[in-house]
């Protein structure tokens, strides 16, 4: 059963090497449908935009994405009611954006990005169809695809793990009382340590 | 190498030097991970932090231009320590007396200011190289683009002799070369003084046998490396020895090869140049001729891994255009010339190469078919013979006397240092996004949109805040030879006071700024070390422009299409 909070996809730092293999299959994944983008050199029309940023720092290089956060600022500040919860995902619904910024300020990760909203190949128009339209975009777990998050299935040292904090809480409990379970013994003469 | 890529996950150390594989190779990447997942130690030696220092034990933030110094003061340590396999030292190898001599004055303490590597570190890793059972060395171009080059990579041999790190699985020591089939290329005679095989022009009886299977006279000189064209174009005072025609394969000169408005004036007064390669590039806009070959998947070929093992590469898609598979080429133009060269597929082009070369011999086609990869040597067509996973088993080397030699050598200091007019250090490296001269990723518009002109010049945030630079900005790099605009990237993981840029920007060409000192064996160029100064661009506006505009304006000399004066 899936956990009441939301997952998040969470980097193993000593595996992660910055290839940015997961930014690319985020951008081919969410654009399939949308933009009819394949998975060759030569489908692409549209702007390359991930949802999601590899970020190198001198101690780490990882991916920073969404942490579907149960209490979600951009959720909160959203206006137009273009964010919302579907399941345990925080989704934007880049129809209904209107580019006021609010969630990127309000995104303690900077996890929100506004970026070009392409439909069908071509730039949506904005509502009085002087220009382009941007939208917030951000990691919304692949929740189409049942096969999960893209970055995960493909990072090529397994570095990236879709996290649910509930099941991460009890593998710990396990072990830590398979480690207790010795030491507690009430007799003194059975404790592992002697 | 001397090992198998695969190999590289069961080591017990790996000695990782001047190789920075997350950004150059992602695939073998994914060994070094493996290796530390699986318990492995890893040393570090690499001038800034890249990612193989982030998962490493210990990471050896040498100075660059240092590498000798390091590499000997390691040999010292193993020496004095008594750390050396005696053993294997007295079997298998030559001229230790002689090594000890000369390794005698490269004390740690000796080398740790020049080298900014204490001696108590340097102690510490030749100790974990030299007592870790199974200790493998990975060099890449942080090895070999110094003017002093072979003497690091012999030096690096000579560790791994001195501790019988030779001829057992998962030890050895692994050049993993610099570009895409580089080692297919050498393996097939792509050099100056062999033929494929690595079997020397000079020696009668080899000449003889080529000369007697193609037909033909061959010259007894080894002929010109790649970096003396422009000299032998330019500077060469006997008309009848200077360079007049320059066929180019698969190979961009002019974006890739130091100090570029040399190459540029080389290739614009050379009298005849054809380039035949799988777009247009930069050199294409000096050629004469261009002749449009296909791309990887588009002919059937077969490729050598840097652990020499041989693959083969299938067509997966028909060519379309005006194009020609690079052997149609050769032929046709062979023809053209008087000597019929009549193939009908590759595998008669293998057969060839592989009846002519003794080491190659036995790798044959219907091997290939069916087992995916043989590394070279392999000698017999048996079935039994699967080619050699890893050299020296038994510890017998390549020498006449079947023993390993000794080399030593002194440090020299790179050609340009750092000076009041050009007080940076500069150094050219890989990114992950693009390849080589991107004359193939660069088309590649997923790879495009995420680096783009005029690339990045890494520096250290200390620098940039004395020079008032921000992120993103435009500046320029200069040095004695040139300039580019490339944006300022402060990044921790620089030292302060050396810099660094890729190399296939057309905008941020840093080869504007690289030296042709070459490395006397190897002819490779110092891209590694030369001195530039960098300098803030108070109009940014008009440096945006700048770059927008040189970038339109070198895709219209190539002939690319562009979209209402935007890059298509």
């Amino acid at each position: 059963m899936p956990s009441e909070f939301g997952l998040f996809v969470s980097t193993d730092i000593a595996k992660c090497s910055g290839c940015k293999a997961c930014e690319m299959a985020c951008f081919q994944s969410h654009n399939i449908k949308r933009n009819n983008v394949g998975k060759t050199v030569g489908t692409i029309s549209v702007p390359v935009t991930p949802k999601l940023y590899v970020t190198v720092i001198e101690t780490a290089s990882m991916p920073v994405q969404c942490k579907h956060c149960e209490n979600s600022p951009c959720k909160a500040v959203c206006q137009q009611k273009a964010i919302s919860r579907v399941g345990s995902q925080i989704i934007v619904d880049e129809a209904k954006c209107i580019g006021c910024k609010d969630c990127l300020m309000a995104c303690p990760f900077g996890a929100i990005a506004l970026l070009p909203f392409y439909v069908g190949g071509r730039q949506a128009p904005q509502a009085d169809s002087s220009g382009g339209k941007v939208a917030a975009s951000k990691c919304d777990l692949c929740y189409e695809d049942p096969e999960g998050p893209a970055c995960v299935r493909v990072c090529p040292n397994e570095a990236l793990r879709l996290t649910d904090v509930n099941e991460e809480r009890k593998k710990k409990n396990i072990a830590a009382a398979e480690a207790l379970a010795v030491i507690n013994a009430g007799d003194p003469g059975r404790r592992a340590l002697s | 190498m001397s090992m198998g890529v695969h190999e590289i996950e069961d080591a017990a150390l790996l000695f990782v030097f001047g190789y920075n594989g997350a950004d150059s190779h992602p695939i073998v990447a994914r060994r070094i991970v493996r290796a530390k997942q699986k318990g492995a130690k890893i040393i570090c030696c690499d001038p800034r932090r890249i990612e193989t220092a982030r998962i490493a034990d210990m990471h050896l933030q040498l100075k660059g231009g240092t590498n000798l110094l390091l590499v000997n003061a390691l040999a010292n340590v193993i020496i004095e320590e008594g750390l050396c396999d005696d053993d294997f030292i007295e079997k298998h190898s030559t001229g230790f007396e002689e090594f000890k001599e000369v390794i005698k004055k490269y004390t740690p303490e000796g080398v740790a200011e020049r080298t900014e590597i204490s001696a108590g570190e340097i102690r510490k890793a030749a100790r974990m190289y030299a007592q870790s059972g199974r200790s493998m060395i990975l060099y890449g171009m942080g090895v070999c683009q110094f003017g002093q080059a072979v003497d690091v990579v012999k030096g690096l041999a000579n560790l791994a002799i001195m501790t019988g790190n030779f001829g057992r699985p998962a030890v050895g020591i692994g050049p993993v070369r610099g570009q895409n089939n580089v080692q297919g290329a050498c393996d097939m005679g792509a050099l100056p003084n062999v033929y494929p095989g690595y079997q020397s022009v000079t020696v009668p009886a080899i000449r003889e046998k080529f000369e007697k299977a193609w037909g033909v006279k061959l010259s007894d000189q080894p002929g010109i490396t790649l970096t003396n064209v422009p000299h032998h174009v330019l500077h060469e005072p006997d008309p009848k020895k200077r360079i007049h025609a320059y066929y180019i394969m698969g190979e961009d000169p002019a974006q890739s090869d130091p100090d570029l408005a040399e190459v540029r004036e080389s290739l614009e007064k050379c009298d005849f140049v054809i380039l035949q390669d799988i777009y247009m590039n930069k050199t294409g806009q000096y050629a004469d001729v261009i002749l449009p070959a296909t791309g990887w998947c588009e002919h059937d070929a077969v490729y050598s891994c840097c652990d020499r093992g041989f693959q083969k590469a299938r067509k997966l898609i028909e060519p379309t255009g005006d194009v020609k598979r690079d052997w149609e080429i050769i032929g046709l133009i062979s023809k053209a010339m008087g000597r019929p060269m009549e193939y009908t597929n590759t595998v008669q082009i293998w057969n060839e190469v592989i009846d002519l070369c003794p080491g190659f011999m036995g790798a044959t086609d219907e091997k290939l078919e069916k087992n995916a990869c043989i590394q070279w040597p392999c000698r017999s067509k048996e079935e039994h013979d699967m080619g050699t996973v890893f050299l020296h088993k038994d510890g017998k080397f390549a020498h006449p006397d079947g023993k390993a030699k000794f080399a030593p050598s002194e440090w020299r200091p790179p050609q340009e240092l750092e000076n009041e007019e050009y007080p940076l250090s500069f150094s050219t490296v890989r990114e992950v996004g693009h390849y080589s001269v991107r004359t193939m990723s660069g088309n590649c518009r997923t790879l495009r949109n995420l680096e783009d002109e005029p690339g990045w010049i890494q520096m250290n945030p200390e620098d940039c805040g004395e020079l008032g630079l921000r992120h993103g900005e435009l500046v320029k790099v200069r040095s004695k030879r040139g300039y580019c605009i490339t944006r300022c990237l402060p990044t921790e993981r620089v030292k302060k006071g050396a810099t660094y840029m890729t190399y296939q920007w057309w905008i941020g060409a840093c080869n504007e700024l690289t030296i042709g000192n070459l490395d006397p064996i190897s002819k490779t160029p110092e891209y590694k070390y030369c001195a530039c100064r960098v300098e803030k661009i108070e109009d940014q506006a008009w440096a945006e422009k700048h770059v927008r505009e040189e970038y339109e304006e070198i895709r219209a000399n190539m002939g690319i299409q562009t979209k209402g004066g935007r890059a298509a």
